[in-house]
């Protein structure tokens, strides 16, 4: 695994060095005084959003989950920033779930409830048919075991005692 | 013999048996020759426009689809999903472009693949394509091209033009035959063929009229499959099929993913079990996250890090020196004298500083940069560290931290003259 992440070009690589450099960020400029819960809170929130990010990043929006978990970053930090436009962000989300219900009925899928389920999982999952959301499930497990391993290697790395 | 086969194809005195032979072997013979293009997926059917031109098709994906070994739907050809489909002025012109131009999209709506998906595909073509893959896969795809270019012309020359119900069914079906065809080439030989080539006679008409409809060029290809002997050829049940086997193909390739899914069979139990295992790491992404932000709340995470971590296969051998020099590390800040790597290395220990400074180097030691060897150090790094540069409020902190923890052991001016 060590080695494999020397290939400049493999996705594990490639979320690694997106990730690294957002962790950076998020703690250059911490003080060893702030530590406290809220402090704690906010970072892991930072660094979960950052994660998932960089991940969504390394896979290029190839993929529909990667562009969908963009666009929900977007539009979330849109929205938090534009509180008085908070409705247009709900509404959007209103609208998706929607289409993805009327798709749900068309494709009258024999495991409409576990499909369901696995729409909300995944991300963008909600308009698709069930045959791309397996082909979609599949290369999300794959980019989450490797958001996995990585983050759990960086946090061995630093927190050996 | 290549040229004579379609000749061949079409003389109706000719038996089936000779005629699925005659397609085999201009199968082969073409599949030889195009080996190296396989790339798509299971229902790749290629089909021709309207009027019955052939489009062209890559051999690979009839690998996937395994192919009428009975073959000669006169819609069989292999189809790339995501490519266009282009139509060609003419059948017989289209002969010298088998297997050049590229397929459109398959007619089964928006699929999700884009041109960079392979790594799934790839394996579903494995495993789709059983028996002696290439060669049989070869065998059908020229048997599909042979056949489907003699109906093609057949139907040219019979029928005017009729409507096609649907050419997204015509599609399915199309690929539901090609799919069917494919399950029956992996047992193979003689009886199969037959069986398939007595569907195809049931579906040929058929077929052939659907054919020569086929679909204006902005529709995404067709995938043509044969029904299966005794099975409905409704055009919706073969739809229905196509969409059964295309589901049933990705949740085999999710249950190789998903660890512990072996033993599960059905849709339902392996789709809750797939839904688990989702849950479980968006959990572990959320805790690790957590975690990275409780425990290492001031590490510089550089990539240099990482990269020292293949390093650190070389550093354990060293470990038990560099734990005797503890002692003489403590007395002077030692890793002052690393480069960049300082900055994580007294980082880790500065932070367990306030402990003990022993214990603070032993987790230096254990993190990746641990040699007090610069020169070993920097062979290792790789190139990208250069770009990572501390920040200018780092620094500050950074000095910040060794005067709080080496009171008067360190020189600011040993420091800055590392740093």
């Amino acid at each position: 695994m060590d080695l494999q992440n020397l290939n400049p070009s493999s996705l594990k690589s490639r979320f690694t060095a997106r990730f690294l450099r957002a962790l950076t960020e998020i703690n250059a400029p911490k003080t060893i005084s702030s530590s406290s819960p809220r402090e704690i809170f906010q970072r892991y929130r930072r660094i979960k959003v950052a994660a998932d990010k960089s991940m969504a990043y390394s896979v290029r929006s190839r993929r529909i989950w990667s562009r969908a978990t963009l666009w929900r970053l977007r539009t979330r930090s849109r929205s938090r920033r534009l509180v008085s436009f908070g409705r247009r962000a709900s509404v959007k989300t209103r609208t998706t779930a929607s289409h993805g219900k009327e798709n749900k009925e068309h494709h009258g899928a024999v495991l409409g409830v576990q499909a369901e389920e696995l729409r909300e999982l995944v991300p963008g999952g909600e308009a698709m048919d069930l045959c791309n959301l397996l082909d979609e499930t599949a290369h999300y497990i794959k980019c989450l075991t490797t958001q996995v391993q990585v983050m759990r290697t960086i946090a061995n790395l630093y927190s050996i005692e | 013999m290549n040229r004579a086969l379609p000749e061949i194809l079409q003389c109706s005195d000719m038996t089936v048996l000779e005629r699925q032979r005659a397609r085999l072997k201009w199968q082969q013979e073409q599949f030889q020759q195009h080996q190296q293009e396989s790339y798509f997926s299971e229902l790749s059917g290629v089909f021709s426009s309207q009027t019955g031109h052939v489009q062209g098709f890559r051999q690979g994906d009839l690998m996937s689809c395994g192919g009428a070994a009975g073959g000669g739907d006169s819609v069989l050809s292999d189809v790339v999903m995501t490519r266009q489909l282009k139509p060609d002025p003419g059948l017989e012109t289209a002969w010298p472009e088998l297997g050049k131009v590229d397929m459109g999209a398959m007619g089964f709506g928006p699929c999700g693949y884009g041109n960079g998906q392979s790594f799934d595909m790839n394996q579903a073509i494995s495993r789709t394509s059983s028996c002696p893959p290439a060669v049989a896969a070869a065998e059908v795809k020229g048997n599909l091209e042979k056949m489907g270019l003699a109906v093609e012309r057949d139907s040219l020359k019979k029928r005017k033009v009729e409507k096609l119900q649907n050419s997204k069914v015509v599609a399915e079906d199309d690929s539901k035959r090609i799919k069917a065809s494919e399950e029956e080439e992996s047992k193979i030989t003689g009886p199969n063929t037959r069986k398939s080539s007595n569907n195809k006679k049931e579906t040929y008409g058929d077929t052939s009229k659907e054919n020569s409809k086929v679909s204006d060029v902005q529709k995404p290809d067709y995938i043509h499959v044969r029904a299966r002997r005794g099975q409905a050829t409704d055009s919706h049940s073969l739809a229905e099929r196509v969409r059964r086997e295309k589901i049933s193909e990705r949740m085999k390739y999710l249950q190789d993913l998903v660890p512990g899914c072996n033993k599960i069979t059905g849709k339902a139990g392996m789709l809750d079990e797939i839904i688990n295992y989702v849950q479980s790491l968006q959990r572990q992404v959320e805790f690790l996250s957590m975690k990275l932000a409780t425990v290492n709340p001031r590490l510089n995470f550089d990539i240099d890090n990482l990269y020292a971590k293949d390093v650190f296969p070389y550093c354990t051998t060293n470990f038990p020196t560099v734990g005797n020099m503890a002692q003489e590390l403590a007395n002077h800040p030692p890793y002052v004298q690393f480069n960049p790597f300082q900055q994580v290395v007294s980082g880790c220990g500065v932070e367990m500083g306030i402990n003990s400074t022993e214990m603070a180097l032993q987790r230096t030691i254990s993190a990746p940069v641990s040699i007090p060897d610069t020169s070993f150090l920097n062979t290792s790094c790789f190139t990208g560290m250069q770009q990572i540069q501390p920040s200018a409020a780092w620094d500050a902190e950074l000095q910040n931290l060794y005067n709080v923890a080496f009171t008067g052991s360190i020189e600011g001016s040993d420091l800055k003259m590392e740093m």
